[in-house]
């Protein structure tokens, strides 16, 4: 630049001003960026998804690990004396399982009868005062093997009992319902006298399984509550549900079944009083032929009875305690099966001293039956959580949902550590963990900005942020190169 | 350890004892049907379910599990509902269209609110609070019921007690009461709401009375209402009334100008079978008093003007019929038209958007003064300048209005509560206004159906029995209809387009103080033959 | 010291005071009154007559959504002033009195005079605004603020501290988005109010000072914020008046550029918009304190404008405020880019405004879009205006325009 042009210019010199110096500029340039820093922590707390990490590879590990109950079955000496190789063909047999048995792992000697008192221990013994079940002692190896895959693992012989059984909840509302198919056309039922019935038929099951399940029962009486389909007449002026109407038997939309207070799981039990016009109503097999049976089962849900009252009774009559006597062994094996309460082998008997309802062999199974399906439902609903929060970045994590999927994890933990030990308190744990898992998988605040997607979020940010931080950006570099090249030139100087 | 020992011993005690046979329930079935000064019919159907010896659930007791509950007659889905929230009483309506109080005087079931409202008494001092407890009953009673109860929420919820006052009575567990209520003006009822209602009666309508509840002609009625009402009375014990109210207008179906009418032409149906449960089925008629009319079939009982048929001994289908002698001829004598003893109209006046005036003009038609008391629940969306409040009257005095109650509304949270007392001199007309302002809500805020307007619940005028010579039958809550708010709007499609115009010209405005502030001045000489040539100053 | 010339002043202010007053107390206040351009929900006489007589009849006018204004307005309306039409005419007058007057010993102390011709002038600029002129009709507390925040500028200009910072904090106390001027009152405390815009030098006054300054602040701060907490009863009243303008709760249109903003506004980044446009009007604080330090009025005024466009709850006083301090410095004129081009844009959107307003909420004929591009026009205008002041007051100290030579930016 040539000093003579600037002698002309009648102007001051704008670089002699004051605001023009370095000094000014890089202070305001600064100061926006001190402010921007000072605000960048609120940014990130006003935006900020909360997103709590959640202990995967533990759950991972969890999912791996394998809930197994040690089992001694302890020969009596006796036994053994007469067939000293028994021991390790029973062991050889139990070691070749697999499937149902996977979770057990058995371990069978020569009991003494010190240790015979411990809860795992199985006696078998051949003569007459057997504590546990008896059996005549000239048996073969696979009947025994036989008894004692009933006794030990009785759900892996029969899948379609498995299917009846209802999921394990530590909570069940047991809803008795008494319905008149039309109270108007004759005779009524109009009432029951349940409470009788149920201290003599159902309280008994309920302390049984008060270990595992806590229980609501409750009770209505409905006068009209009309079949979706008409049963099929017969010839001897009765009328028969066919295995088909069975199945649709229910008639969910006029009967007012279902419980809307609580979300317990319900098991229903329904005495249906036919029609006096569609009198008396039987149960056909399926090749046609009249069922010996009045009741009928449907699977995780309850269990229904027909009932047809006598003609000669009055129009209006009450079930007594003895009429329901005769009508509630019924629902009391229904509600066994539904819980899945195993049967007993049938050359395996309770000795008479004994007259608990339940022998310990079934309740037992019953229990770790019960553990393996809550561990199973416990990792499988912490894998999912875990898969789903990884897979969806928007999902929020709560501080409840973290808690949740820890308790869970601790419960596990817990139930693997006691599982050798207790088996009421593995089930119990068991029970935890996947009442844990599941309140942490449908936790409703991890739905909030689930439909949220990244490109809105562009949208929203960039209008504000794209034309007011470039130019600040821009002179920010601007001034830091020029500052360096200025620090150059005096270091070359 | 001890006072847990004493909680459970008054758990056992309050709880009832609802495990009795069916001498313990008692379920009374009643038509009352009436014939209104302007030739429509009023029938009025009430199911009573009376729990004896019950009591409701104390809250206390909510720590533990509940007893079994057995019921014959009372509805399990109900009775699971008031024990799960222990609730003490429970009114809930549901209502369509507006009760012409002028022409039809005072209704049977008092309460004619247009739309949904539900209020309850529950008792502190469980485990968990009082509102949390509401939320839960108005979600329950919404799965029950099919309606929008569940959005019955704190910014509808109010706690007008002296309105409201409990119509059972209340347990003395050492506990206060609280009332909870809130209201629906938007509701529509229909169908879906009638047919959970009917599988709550132990008959359904499938016998008895309810027989005659025939969908199709309800809800072609110029009026009709459902209410559920659960209170607890000591000696008796808790009692359900299920009620079905509906205004139909024979002359209307009759194409002429007869009003007569039968059960086959109000109801398509007639009563076939009865309720074999019922402890008492009643149809009561009431006759005319000044005109010729013949009633078939022959009234067994009549007293007082009102034939009674009771159901219980029928043998044959029973279809009253009521007929008149001569053509129906419309009331011109306005002294006849009304026996309510005061009439309301309110009114929200002004056309703008932003703002308004609210009216009430209340007339005391009887001759004598009369207090009433005024309740006006307004949602946050609409906000009151009481200091603008002015009561005048077409006769002089003053001090029209006095004890005055107000919580103001928070916007997104609390409606408005306004409750004062009227004093209406004899035969004369009480004029109130308030200015409101109406709210501009976020544009998430607004309903799908935006322009349609907010509907905003009616108020509620009850006369007060302290004042002399008031007949009982006149002690009831009048409901005024409900009005509609037109809401200034938003563009519901301009938000990425608000966000980038105004934050376009933010960004201009910034980046060029920005600029100012940071570049530096140049002096730039214009060329006068070939351009410019810069002169820089650095 | 009279003198002959200050008469005319005098008789013009009298006449402009009485003539304010007159007509104040005709009925024309009834149609601004709810006019959403002249006072928001937070300087709203009726929701402030609202506010205490909830507060007369034993309600907690802070548990509503109503009222939202500081308790100091509740405690001089309810003990030594009563809301009344002619106690408002005459209190209102008065504040738009104090302000013209404080603009006049404002101008007589930037230029370290007397007196001047201009007095009458820049008096009657700001009684004759009608950015100020309306919202002062529809009693609008946002003239009190503009009086109080004057009377803040002129104390500060004549070095009478306390007064000052005294007047300072009950700014503050009034309308929280007034902390941007704390800044630039202090500065012009420790400097001197006369015009340096033609020679700038460095920063001349002393740091040590601004910090008593500061402390002194913060106990009047303090204080009113006690008396308010005693007044009111609990401290409800912060969430309800400073808080409302940080997270604006309600949405009632304004001349603004928030309301339509957060009416749209999704409510995942609701809290996000909010905390940037609350930064947003600090960020100007510094970067203009800086380049004006040699002269503090002037970064006061520039910050005046700042407010009069980004302020939440803005009405028309904000940039009237601003507008009429540009009378306090002729000597920008001449530097003005596009003195036009901000004067037809202002005049553009006082004709819009009202009308788009009027067609949205009264006729019904048009939507929110009409008033939300009316509100941009009004704030391009204000930003014309507040970017040819910025301009104006840099490029005055290059000197004057030559032909021949153009001064530009890089």
């Amino acid at each position: 630049m040539s000093a003579s042009q600037e002698q002309e210019t009648p102007l001051r010199d704008p670089a002699s001003t004051f605001f023009q110096s370095d000094r000014v500029r890089r202070l305001i340039i600064a100061s926006y960026w001190v402010v921007i820093l000072l605000a960048t922590p609120l940014w990130w707390h006003t935006t900020s998804i909360e997103r709590l990490s959640l202990p995967t590879a533990q759950v991972q590990y969890q999912a791996k690990t394998l809930l197994s109950f040690p089992i001694a079955i302890r020969l009596d000496p006796s036994l053994v004396q007469d067939d000293p190789s028994i021991t390790g063909k029973l062991q050889q047999f139990f070691d070749t399982k697999g499937g149902q048995w996977s979770g057990l792992s058995i371990h069978v000697e020569v009991g003494s009868e010190a240790g015979m008192l411990s809860w795992s221990a199985i006696r078998f013994v051949s003569h007459e005062s057997s504590r546990l079940f008896e059996h005549p002692w000239h048996v073969f190896l696979p009947h025994l093997a036989d008894i004692l895959a009933t006794l030990l693992v009785p759900y892996s012989s029969d899948p379609d009992r498995e299917y009846r059984i209802a999921q394990y909840s530590p909570r069940f509302r047991l809803s008795f319902t008494l319905l008149n198919e039309d109270a108007a056309a004759g005779q009524v039922i109009t009432g029951w006298d349940l409470t009788n019935a149920i201290r003599h038929h159902v309280d008994p099951i309920v302390t049984a399984l008060s270990i595992l399940h806590n229980f609501t029962i409750e009770s209505q009486v409905q006068f009209h509550a009309p079949l979706a389909f008409k049963p099929q007449a017969l010839d001897n002026e009765s009328f028969g549900l066919t295995p088909e109407d069975l199945t649709v038997f229910i008639n969910s939309a006029e009967w007012t079944l279902s419980s809307s207070s609580s979300n317990d799981p319900v098991l229903h039990f329904v005495l249906f009083v036919p029609s006096s016009v569609r009198k008396p109503l039987v149960i056909l097999n399926p090749d046609g032929s009249l069922s010996h049976s009045n009741s009928f089962l449907i699977p995780q849900w309850g269990g229904v009875m027909i009932y047809n009252p006598s003609d000669d009774s009055s129009p209006h009559r009450y079930l007594s305690s003895a009429d329901l006597d005769t009508l509630f062994p019924a629902f009391s094996n229904q509600l066994l099966a539904l819980l899945g309460v195993p049967g007993l082998h049938a050359d395996v008997r309770i000795s008479p001293d004994d007259n608990s309802l339940l022998s310990d062999w079934q309740l037992d199974a019953l229990l770790r039956r019960r553990a393996f399906e809550n561990d199973q439902g416990a990792k499988d609903t912490l894998r999912s959580t875990v898969k789903l929060v990884d897979q969806i970045e928007n999902m929020p994590v709560g501080q409840v949902v973290r808690d949740d999927v820890w308790d869970a994890l601790s419960a596990l933990k817990k139930m693997h550590f006691v599982s050798a030990n207790s088996l009421v308190e593995t089930m119990r744990l068991s029970a935890d963990a996947a009442t844990h898992a599941s309140r942490a998988f449908f936790n409703p605040g991890m739905l909030a900005l689930l439909y949220f997607p990244p490109e809105h979020k562009y949208a929203v940010y960039t209008p504000l942020f794209a034309s007011a931080m470039i130019p600040l950006i821009a002179a920010a570099l601007r001034e830091f190169l020029a500052w360096r090249r200025q620090h150059q030139q005096v270091a070359n100087t | 350890m001890l006072w847990r020992c004493c909680l459970v011993l008054i758990g056992a005690l309050c709880t009832p004892v609802l495990s009795k046979h069916l001498s313990n329930e008692e379920f009374r079935e009643q038509v009352s049907l009436q014939t209104l000064q302007d030739g429509r019919v009023a029938s009025t159907f009430s199911f009573n379910i009376l729990l004896k010896d019950a009591t409701p659930r104390e809250p206390r007791t909510l720590i533990f599990d509940d007893e079994s509950q057995h019921y014959n007659l009372f509805p399990l889905a109900l009775g699971q509902i008031l024990r799960e929230y222990a609730v003490t009483e429970l009114h809930l309506t549901l209502n369509a269209g507006k009760w012409n109080y002028d022409s039809w005087g005072y209704p049977k079931e008092r309460d004619v609110g247009t739309g949904a409202a539900l209020w309850a008494w529950m008792a502190d001092g469980g485990p968990t609070s009082i509102d949390y407890r509401w939320q839960g009953l108005r979600n329950a009673l919404a799965g029950l019921f099919c309606a929008s109860i569940g959005s019955l929420d704190e910014q509808r919820t109010t706690s007008p007690v002296l309105p409201f006052a409990p119509e059972g009575s209340l347990p003395d567990w050492g506990v206060e009461h609280e009332l909870r209520h809130a209201s629906l003006a938007s509701e529509h009822v229909c169908t879906e709401n009638l047919t959970p209602f009917l599988k709550l009666l132990p008959c359904k309508s499938l016998s008895g009375i309810a027989s005659l509840l025939n969908p199709h002609r309800l809800f072609d009625a110029d009026w009709h209402g459902m209410g559920l009402h659960v209170l607890w009375n000591p000696d008796a014990g808790v009692e359900v009334r299920l009620a079905f109210q509906l205004v139909s207008d024979p002359l209307r179906i009759s194409a002429g100008k007869k009003q007569d009418w039968s059960f086959s032409t109000l109801f398509d149906r007639t009563i076939e079978r009865t309720c074999p449960v019922a402890q008492s089925s009643i149809v009561d008629v009431a006759l005319p008093r000044e005109a010729l009319y013949n009633i078939s079939p022959e009234p067994p009982r009549i007293d007082q003007n009102v034939a009674f048929y009771d159901l219980t001994n029928m043998s044959e289908a029973l279809d009253v019929k009521l007929k008149w002698a001569l053509d129906f001829t419309y009331p011109l004598d306005p002294l006849k038209i009304t026996s309510m003893p005061i009439s309301v109209r309110r009114t929200l006046q002004g056309a703008s958007q932003d703002r308004g005036q609210l009216s009430l003009v209340i007339k005391n038609n009887a001759p004598f003064p009369l207090q009433v008391l005024y309740l006006e629940t307004m949602p946050w969306i609409v906000q009151f300048y009481l200091h603008t409040m002015r009561v005048s009257s077409d006769t002089s005095g003053d001090d029209f209005i006095s004890n005055i109650s107000y919580v103001p509304s928070v916007p997104h949270s609390r409606p408005a509560t306004f409750q004062a007392v009227l004093t209406l001199p004899t035969e004369s007309t009480v004029y109130l206004t308030i200015d409101v302002t109406k709210a501009f809500l976020r544009y998430t805020e607004h309903p799908p159906d935006a322009q349609r307007g907010w509907d905003l619940p009616p108020a509620i005028i009850l006369p007060l029995s302290s004042s002399n010579a008031i007949r009982s039958e006149f002690v009831g809550r009048i409901y005024t209809p409900p009005l509609l708010v037109d809401l200034a709007t938003p563009d519901f499609s301009m938000p990425y387009n608000v966000i980038v115009f105004s934050c376009s010209l933010i960004a201009f405005i910034f980046g060029n103080i920005f600029n100012l502030l940071t570049r530096k001045f140049v002096v730039v000489r214009l060329g006068s033959q070939q351009g410019t040539s810069k002169s820089k100053h650095d | 010291m009279k003198t002959p010339s200050t008469v005319p002043l005098g008789l013009v202010f009298s006449a402009l005071v009485a003539s304010r007053l007159l007509i104040s107390c005709t009925s024309i206040h009834e149609y601004l009154i709810h006019d959403h351009q002249l006072s928001s929900p937070l300087t709203s006489f009726l929701n402030l007559k609202e506010g205490i007589y909830l507060f007369n009849n034993g309600v907690d006018p802070y548990s509503g959504g109503v009222f939202r204004h500081s308790p100091l307005y509740l405690s001089l309306f309810t003990t030594i002033l009563s809301p009344s039409r002619i106690i408002a005419s005459l209190l209102w007058t008065l504040c738009d009195s104090i302000g013209a007057w404080s603009m006049v010993r404002i101008w007589r102390a930037r230029n370290n005079i007397v007196q001047s011709s201009r007095d009458v002038l820049v008096a009657a600029l700001y009684f004759l605004n009608p950015y100020l002129f309306l919202p002062s009709l529809a009693f609008s507390t946002s003239s009190i603020e503009n009086a109080v925040s004057l009377l803040a500028i002129m104390f500060a200009c004549e070095r009478r501290t306390s007064a000052s910072l005294l007047a300072l904090a009950f700014l503050v106390q009034l309308s929280l988005s007034s902390v941007v001027l704390i800044v630039p009152i202090i500065l012009l405390l420790i400097t001197s109010p006369i015009s340096q815009l033609v020679s700038p030098r460095p920063f001349s006054g002393k740091w040590t000072q601004s910090l008593g300054h500061v402390f002194e602040l913060a106990i009047y701060v303090l204080v009113l914020t006690l008396a308010s907490t005693l007044v009111s009863g609990d401290f409800l009243w912060i969430s309800q008046t400073w808080g409302a303008s940080l997270t604006l709760p309600d949405l009632t249109p304004n001349p603004g550029l928030w309301w339509y903003f957060f009416t749209e506004m999704f409510d995942h980044f609701r809290p996000f918009f909010l905390m940037v446009f609350s930064v947003h009007l600090l960020i100007y604080i510094a970067p203009i304190c800086i380049k004006f330090q040699y002269d503090s009025l002037y970064a006061t005024f520039l910050l005046v404008g700042v407010l009069g466009i980004f302020k939440a709850y803005l009405t028309l006083s904000d940039p009237g405020l601003f507008l009429s301090m540009i009378s306090l410095f002729p000597e920008i004129y001449p530097y003005f880019r596009h003195p036009i081009v901000t004067s037809l844009l202002h005049l553009h959107a006082t004709m819009l405004l009202p009308l788009f307003h009027r067609l949205w909420l009264t006729q019904g004929t048009g939507n929110a879009n009409f008033f939300y591009a009316s509100t941009l026009v009004f704030a391009c205008a204000n930003g014309a205006a507040l970017v040819d002041c910025v301009w104006a007051g840099l490029r005055i100290a290059i000197g004057e325009q030559v032909d021949g030579y153009a001064v530009t930016q890089e």
